[in-house]
């Protein structure tokens, strides 16, 4: 029989499959459509055909806006809001509005097209990583701003549009309401219970161990109790942390380790699926707290959403995380 | 004379662009589709391109990948009613992106701009 589980944390039901769950043989696609390809306005020696960089790591001490750089973070060139401007909120009647005021940013995370993050050598991912600190602690400067959302699509069906490996991040005047709804629900846990409710999942998840994918010293990656999608991935520090910014640099070295490692092992198990990852922390009017728990989170794209799921906010997920993380966990 | 090329299946959409273009003063051809401005391309030889994204035989961002091979700086302006293909970073090749309007205040500043006046 299926079984509806509640996530601990916004109280989102799931319906789990608890029959034998779908293998990642079973979400391996014969045919993928191929990102555009030819010219790439990513690539070195077009840097002309992006806006100018925000933020750049150069080891050869070459110009900005030339090539010579091993990550660079430049403004989206069409982007979906923009950064001049004052808020202006205003009410329509009953309706409330203010100006599209954002940052929206796109971090391009080696100069090799084609390349994937789980390729990258230790060092560089770990510099992707730290570009979305430096660019977080620049955007949380400005008043404008409550929350900078980081992002990857990987892959066609995932929404990239391009093969160079890419992140994104959107700084927004508000903070969005997936975030608030993890904010209000850590918040609720913590004031019965005293407790931050991601350290008593990473507790149980250590204790239980079945659905823990792999750990290091610092970090965890889990498949959810409640995952909403086959294979999705929790990665999460094991001591206490609000806020992505306030690791230290060491942690953010095994931080990359055990990132590549979950990345690598969705790659081959499910033969390079698209997926998105999100950062999720605290907005920048509560960095410092004791209820809620950075962490990342990678949802490979396997499974469609539809009426069902839009209608009543329930997801099906026809792979048990217990058997997802058995799988990945096998993977070497 | 500074020569356009506007590339759009939608034919009023071209009779539009180029009487109004022309009143600006410029030399203007126009494409109905892919294939034709892949031709035009080589034969016109343009100092701008107009291009819409939604055409039937060739997708628009595939003919500005090509052209981006034969003329890496020739100002391309997408030109399209999807204001949502502005998120695929694909367009990032083009040096500007119109939503298409019948006020044409934005594409002629536009044009403006790419042609250096």
């Amino acid at each position: 029989m299926p079984e509806l589980r509640k996530d601990p944390i916004v109280g989102r039901w799931v319906i789990i499959s608890t029959e034998r769950g779908k293998r990642p043989t079973s979400f391996k696609m014969t045919e993928r459509p191929a990102v555009a390809g030819g010219f790439c306005p990513l690539c070195p020696g077009n840097e002309d055909k992006t806006p100018p960089e925000v933020y750049a790591l150069r080891r050869d001490g070459s110009k900005h806006d030339t090539p010579g750089w091993t990550l660079r973070v430049v403004s989206n060139k069409f982007p979906a809001l923009v950064i001049e401007g004052s808020l202006k909120k205003q009410g329509e009647g009953m309706y409330d509005k203010m100006n599209g005021i954002g940052a929206h940013e796109v971090i391009i995370e080696t100069p090799h097209h084609g390349g994937s993050l789980s390729q990258l050598d230790l060092k560089a991912f770990e510099d992707v990583l730290w570009a979305y600190r430096e660019r977080i602690v620049d955007l949380e400067k400005d008043e404008r701003f409550r929350y900078v959302l980081i992002f990857k699509n990987h892959g066609v069906e995932a929404g990239a549009s391009l093969a160079h490996s890419h992140s994104q991040l959107i700084a927004l005047p508000i903070i969005p309401k997936s975030v608030m709804e993890e904010m209000e629900g850590s918040k609720n846990y913590y004031k019965y219970k005293d407790r931050c409710v991601f350290c008593d999942i990473v507790r149980q998840e250590l204790d239980d161990k079945i659905r823990v994918v792999v750990e290091n010293d610092d970090f965890l990656a889990i498949t959810p109790y409640a995952s909403r999608s086959p294979f999705e991935i929790w990665l999460l520090p094991k001591k206490h942390s609000s806020s992505f910014v306030n690791i230290s640099p060491a942690e953010y070295i095994s931080l990359a380790s055990i990132f590549q490692d979950v990345l690598s092992r969705i790659e081959v198990a499910l033969d390079d699926p698209p997926y998105n990852f999100t950062l999720h922390t605290s907005p920048f009017n509560e960095l410092i707290n004791d209820y809620y728990h950075w962490h990342f989170e990678i949802i490979p794209t396997l499974s469609k959403i539809a009426g069902f799921e839009i209608g009543s906010g329930f997801y099906i997920n026809p792979t048990p995380p217990e058997e997802a993380a058995t799988f990945l966990k096998e993977i070497k | 004379m500074k020569k356009i090329l506007v590339a759009d299946d939608e034919e009023g959409i071209r009779i539009l662009y180029k009487e109004e273009l022309e009143e600006e003063g410029y030399e203007v051809k126009a494409a109905a589709n892919g294939k034709e401005t892949l031709e035009l391309l080589n034969t016109f030889l343009p100092d701008l391109v107009i291009l819409d994204i939604k055409m039937p035989d060739i997708n628009g961002l595939d003919i500005l990948q090509r052209i981006r091979t034969m003329f890496r700086d020739l100002p391309v302006i997408l030109s399209s009613a999807y204001p949502e293909y502005q998120q695929n970073l694909a367009t990032w090749a083009s040096d500007a992106y119109v939503v298409k309007s019948s006020n044409l205040a934005n594409l002629k500043a536009a044009v403006k701009k790419n042609l250096g006046e």
